[in-house]
Order: structure tokens, then sequence, then C-alpha cells
């Protein structure tokens, strides 16, 4: 069973959250090892297996960036790091060195600030883009698309993932550094 | 349904609660009071008390009088160097993993000391209950890592317990409060007791209690406060003070401290030294405010964590005997912004709560359901020393993670899985778990072999690892090295040396003893089923066998010692002929061996 089956949902990627808690809140009052105490063995085992997949099954698709990997992987796709554009490599670099001053201890308050705006605006650039091709998988799931049209979009939702990974790997280190 | 209760394993005092008709209740000691002091007296004869007797022998037998155990749970002794100067115990040279203690000529692990306090808190609920209890909750500090975790169930097994869960005491706490409040919104819990210190942050939505992110310190509580000040008197006497003096200085400057909470200025008066100082609210603040500045921290991570905002949280419930003081209170309101709950006794919230917690997994409630989270990411070793997380913290439990490993030497039949937990990228700045060794696996060239290998954290937060060689389908045995814990066996040989202090609990011991001789003929078998004499048995008798096999493999696990003993005089049956075959033959070898060395 994926992620999505657990839910019941085919392999969409707009899932409001709301709803999501709601059916993870159902699910666990329904499989919960604790209403298993006095159960037989055998669906003891199964309650928290059940549990531990919906509760996996739900960390990965609340979050947009993870259900997005989540899907891509499942359809055997992988995204890689070394297939980005030189100018994307040129930027981060630029923004690598300017870190490795905040982390000596060398930046003021305001260059911590800029950065930190800096990456953040090319995070929301990534997420912007991540979200209209997550659309656009929702409608080509609805309209039944060709399997060409398919591997088409899997492929920029990767390119996507390989690309703003720098970003995000940025940002982490900023945030430990701070 | 026999009764589940709950039990707060404290540093400094352990309760025994009940939940009947919905409403817990704490039960009290025999001699009446609500707390069970965790301190375990041993007397030269043999003889142990615990709780508030044992107390009385603090200052007068130091070196025999067991306190504050728990801050030792799931501990190497380079985890306490900096506490061991100021306490009186005498630790056996063999704690570089489990910390032991020597109580005439005898090592005592943790889990084994605080059995004592569980043994006791059973007792007093025995006695007030009229029944056997043999199931408990037993709470720890949400921050507690898989060892303390495991070191505390382990206690519960040697104290004739069996532990159904493990739950986090701030969620306990939350349980309690949840009872009467209303069903909707998001809520601190600020835990800070004699030993540990958590905090954790909940939504609560009709009945449910999720926990979004929790975050602590499990060497930071009221033990640290009374340290700050036992060192203080000392810079005041200026001599280094026999175990006796410190004793009786910890019991002065506990004192002084509790008077503190309520009054402005206090006297630490240690009698056996003439030694008075009087100490104000304002210098004692000034002295411990790095302590709590130390745990403001943990509640900004949390916060972070969960994705919220200070001013996101719409309750604060205070937990545990330190936040009664009141410099405490005030930083935890400045940092949240609004007024703390008091309403529930600090020290009996969380036995409150472990009995609701008790109650649901008996089935008495079902509208309520707790999800509590693993504080600390689960990761593995890789190359370069380097942890790779698989499981991050403040996941919801159960929770999973799979990995494929292979080989890198033609025909490895071996593969090592170094487990850790923490925060940090690096292996050495983590702490380790266990190291799971995966055996037997089919030799094949380098790189052929793909293991999949299962974590799963369960809802103790407790880890356990499956493996399953994939070209083969064939699920792989795994030997767990637990860096800081006892393994099963140890457990098993704790809970037989226990019985000399428990009450005639025969049947248990005849179980434990029938399991160990069950496996025993298992292996015996196993061994026969490989040998070459196996191929010569009919079908019937071959079937026969792996029939008696599989019964003893499912009784073994049950807890009736005669049906286990039925299934080994089974398997010893069935397997009768091939013993036979294999004596002889043995037998008839050894013979021609002689023949051939007579001839010579």
């Amino acid at each position: 069973m994926d992620y999505f089956e657990v839910f019941g949902l085919p392999r969409v990627l707009g899932i409001e959250s709301a709803t999501l808690e709601k059916a993870f809140y159902d699910l666990s009052r329904k499989y919960h090892p604790d209403y298993f105490t006095t159960a037989p063995d055998d669906e003891k085992t199964q309650a928290l297996r059940m549990t531990a997949l919906l509760n996996d099954a739900y960390r990965t698709l609340r979050h947009p960036v993870r259900r997005v990997e989540y899907l891509v992987s499942l359809e055997g796709f992988k995204p890689d790091g070394s297939k980005v554009p030189k100018s994307l490599l040129m930027e981060v670099f630029e923004i690598n060195e300017k870190l490795e001053e905040v982390k000596s201890g060398n930046a003021s308050v305001e260059e911590i600030d800029s950065l930190r705006a800096l990456i953040h605006q090319k995070r929301d650039k990534f997420d912007a883009e991540l979200h209209k091709a997550s659309q656009e998988w929702d409608e080509l799931l609805k309209s039944g698309a060709s399997e060409a049209k398919r591997k088409e979009l899997l492929e920029k939702l990767t390119q996507i993932l390989s690309e703003s990974s720098y970003i995000r790997n940025l940002e982490r280190e900023l945030e430990s550094a701070g | 349904m026999p009764k589940i209760v709950g039990i707060d394993l404290g540093t400094t005092n352990s309760l025994v609660a009940i939940a009947e008709d919905g409403t817990p209740r704490v039960i009290p000691g025999a001699d009446g009071g609500m707390l069970v002091p965790s301190v375990i007296y041993f007397d030269e004869g043999g003889n142990v008390l615990v709780g508030n007797e044992a107390k009385t022998k603090m200052v007068e037998k130091p070196r025999n009088t067991i306190f504050s155990i728990k801050r030792f749970m799931g501990k190497g002794i380079e985890d306490v160097r900096y506490d061991l100067p100021l306490l009186p115990f005498d630790v056996s040279p063999d704690s570089e993993h489990i910390i032991r203690l020597k109580i005439f000529g005898r090592d005592y692990t943790p889990p084994e000391l605080s059995a004592f306090i569980l043994r006791d808190l059973k007792r007093n609920a025995e006695a007030a209950l009229g029944e056997e209890i043999k199931n408990a909750v037993i709470t720890v500090p949400a921050y507690f890592n898989d060892a303390q975790r495991q070191a505390t169930k382990d206690a519960g097994r040697i104290a004739g317990l069996d532990v159904l869960r493990i739950v986090n005491e701030p969620t306990a706490a939350s349980l309690a409060y949840g009872l009467d409040k209303k069903n909707q919104g998001t809520i601190a819990v600020y835990d800070f007791g004699g030993g540990t210190f958590d905090v954790s942050i909940l939504k609560l939505s009709d009945g449910i209690f999720e926990v979004l992110s929790t975050a602590g310190d499990t060497h930071l509580g009221g033990d640290d406060i009374d340290e700050q000040l036992i060192r203080l008197v000392l810079v005041d006497l200026g001599q280094a003070p026999d175990v006796h003096t410190i004793q009786a200085i910890r019991r002065a400057v506990n004192q002084a401290k509790e008077d503190l909470s309520s009054a402005d200025e206090a006297e630490i008066a240690v009698e056996q030294l003439q030694y008075r100082r009087p100490i104000t609210r304002a210098e004692f603040d000034k002295l411990i405010e790095p302590t709590i500045e130390r745990t403001l921290k943990p509640c900004r991570q949390a916060l972070q964590d969960a994705g919220l905002r200070a001013s996101d949280i719409d309750e604060v419930v205070m937990v545990g005997g330190s936040t009664r003081i009141p410099l405490v209170l005030r930083r935890v309101q400045e940092l949240f912004g609004r007024v703390p709950h008091t309403e529930l006794n600090p020290d009996e919230v969380v036995a409150l709560g472990a009995a609701v917690q008790a109650d649901i997994l008996a089935g008495g409630k079902r509208d309520m359901l707790l999800l509590d989270v693993t504080p600390l990411s689960l990761g593995i070793e890789t190359m370069g020393g380097v942890m790779s997380k698989i499981i991050p913290r403040n996941s919801t439990i159960p929770a999973s993670a799979t990995e494929m490993f292979t080989t890198f030497i033609e025909g490895q039949t071996n593969v090592k899985i170094h487990v850790l937990q923490g925060e940090r990228e690096l292996v050495k700045d983590s702490r380790s778990l266990a190291q799971f060794d995966l055996k037997d696996i089919p030799p094949m060239p380098a790189g052929m072999p793909r293991i999949e290998v299962k974590f799963l954290i369960d809802a103790d937060g407790i880890l356990s690892v499956s493996a399953q060689e994939q070209r083969t389908g064939k699920y792989q045995s795994i030997e767990v090295k637990p860096t800081y814990g006892l393994t099963d066996e140890q457990v098993e040989h704790m809970i037989l040396e226990s019985f000399e202090y428990a009450e005639a609990d025969i049947e248990a011991r005849l179980v434990i003893e029938s399991r160990n001789e069950a496996e025993t003929v298992l292996n015996a078998t196993a061994k026969g089923m490989a040998d070459e004499h196996y191929g010569e048995l009919s079908a019937e008798e071959r079937s026969g066998i792996s029939a008696a096999v599989e019964h003893l493999r499912e009784v073994i696990r049950k807890d009736n010692h005669q049906a286990i003993r039925e299934g080994i005089e089974r398997l010893s049956q069935s397997t009768m002929r091939l013993a036979e075959l294999i004596m002889n033959s043995a037998i008839s070898k050894a013979l021609k061996d002689r023949r051939v060395k007579e001839i010579q």
C-alpha cells in the first residue's frame, strides 16, 4: 500500500491540509495500538504496522515538498543535483561564501538579515514553480493525458526538486548557524 | 479485564494511580502518603526499605541509601562524571556502558534499583485494590532516549510488571488536565521535575491529543539547583567534606529551597556543622537564573519545530515540583505571555494522567487518543562517520523507515548496522543506540544481496529492527547489542535473581525456566535438522518435527509453563528417532576410529 492509498487518494498533489488531518485522526482512531492492548497478538502486530504506515504517510503527504518528492520517487524518478543550470550553481556559490562569513561570526545582523531575505526570495520562487507544476499535474490526472505528457511533467517536477534542494540546504545551514 | 495502574516513576518521588469509572485517583502508600520518595535503603542483612522510611537513612547511611537513580537510567559512567563527586555512591569499575552501584559487595544496575520502587508501588496498589496487579503504564520524560525508555521497561519486568505502555510525562499531564478542559486548542506543557526537564506542545481536537513537538534535557532538574546550593555551602566551608556531611548539606539546602517558594528569606541550617547561612529570594534567583534559562531554550525550539509562535499557544500547563519556584513561573509566563495553569498538584498530575492512559488501554475510554512523537532523530552510521537520519525528531509514533543494505565483499554473510539517536551530523556527536548484526546472509558476489531493513519505533518510542533479503525472501536473523543497556538475557537473569526479594512468584519463574529450556531444545533440533541423517527420516517423521517446532515456537511466547513443557515433550518425542540415528552414527564412528587406531 503506498501513502496515497493509505488515505484512499489518487496520486494528486493538491491536498487540503484540514481534510488530510481529519482523515488522519479518523484512521488513527481506527487503527491505533492503544485500542488493541487486549487483542490477540497478530491483531496487535497488524495495528502497530498499520499505524506506523499511516503516520509515515501523514508525515510525508502533509508537507507540500515532501509530497512531490514522494510522488516522483513512486513514479520512478530521482532528483539529481548534477543536472542543474550553471547559473544556479554560480548563485549558490556566492550565497555560500556569505554563509561562511556568518558561520565564522564575521557578519553583522543586517548582513545576516539580507542574506536570509535573499535565500527566502529564491525559495519562494521555487515554491511557486513547484506549486504551479503541481496544479498542472492534478489537471493532467483529471483529463487523463497521454503517457508522454505525464512523463514530461514528472521530469519537470523532478527538475524543480533538484534545483530547489540547493536553496533548501542553504536555508537549513543558515538557520543552524544563526 | 485485570486492572491496569498508572505509575509515575520520578527522580525524587514516585506515585501509583488508578482510574475507576473514568476518574483517576492516586493510591496512597502504607504510611498514608501519596508520594513514595524514590529512595531505597539496604541494610547489612539484605533487608530493603523503600520510600519515607528509606529517606530517613540518607544522612546516617549515605553509602547504602540510594536516591535519584532515574538520572542514571540508560547511562554510562562518562554521562554522569560531573555529578559523581557530590554523590555518596560506590560505583563499580564495571560501569562503562551501564552504571552499577556497589552495595554490600553486590552490583546493582539502575533498572534493578528502580524495580524496588516499582515493587513497593505494586504492593500499595494491590493492598488498596484487593487484587494482584500485573499490568502497568509507566511514565518517562518525553526527552528520554531509546536506552532510557528500555531501561524503564526492564525495571518494570524485573518488578514483575507487564509494562503495557511507556507514556511521556508531559503528555500524561495533558491528559489529566484535558479531562475537564475545553476540547480544542494548542497547549504547552512545561514539566520541570527533580531530575529532568521537558516541554511538549500539543494540539487538542475532540479527544485527540496530538503532540506537535517536544524538547528537553534529561539531566536538568531540581537536583541541579540543589547541587548549586551545595557548592555554595562548600565554598563557605572551605574544606572537602565526607559523604555524611554532603548528605546533611543536601537535606538542608533542599529545605531552604522549598522555603523560598513561599518566603522571601530562608536559612540553610546544617546542625551537624553548626552552620547557618541566611539566603534571600533575590540571592537564590540570581544563583539559579542560568539554570532556568536552560529550560527556555528547549521551549523556543519546541515552538519552532511545531511551526508556532509563543502567541499561538492557548494554554500553558505547569508540571513537576520545580515549577513551584516563583522565578520559574515568572519566566514561563513572560515567554508565553499568559498565566500558566497550576490548578492540579504538580506532583500528582503525571500519575493521574498515566492512570487515564491505562484506562484507555483497558478499553474504558475510547473517546480519547494520544498521538505522541519521538523526541530525537533516528539515524544510521554511513561512510566517513556521518549520521544519516532516517526518522526525523517529532515524527508521530509508531513510525518506520526502510533502508536497503548490501555487501562489499564476495561471499560476505554478515552486515553490521550502527543505529544512533540525536540531531548532530557526525556519529561521534550522536548517541549510540545499538549495533545490529545481520547474520547468515546467503553468500553471493559483492553488492548482489539486497537486504531490506525496516526500522520501527513503536508507541513506547522504542526501536525494533527486522531485515529481509529481497532475492531469497529470507528473513535475516539479527543480533542486537545495545550500547547503553541490558540484553534480554541479562534482564531475564535479573528477574530470576529478583525473586528472592519478591513474594512467591513461582509461576513466572517456571515460565522463564521452561522458556530457557525450550530455547535449548529448539536450538538442538535446528542443528539436528541440518544433519545428514535428517534425510533418512520418512516424510511423515519430518513433518512431525516441523509441526512440533512450530507448536513450541507458538507456546513459548505465552505465559504458561505447562503448555511450554508439553511443547518441549512433544518436540522431544518427534525427534527421538533422529537423535538415535545421529547418536548411533557417532558411536559407530567412534568405534571405527578406535579400530583404526588399534590396527595401527
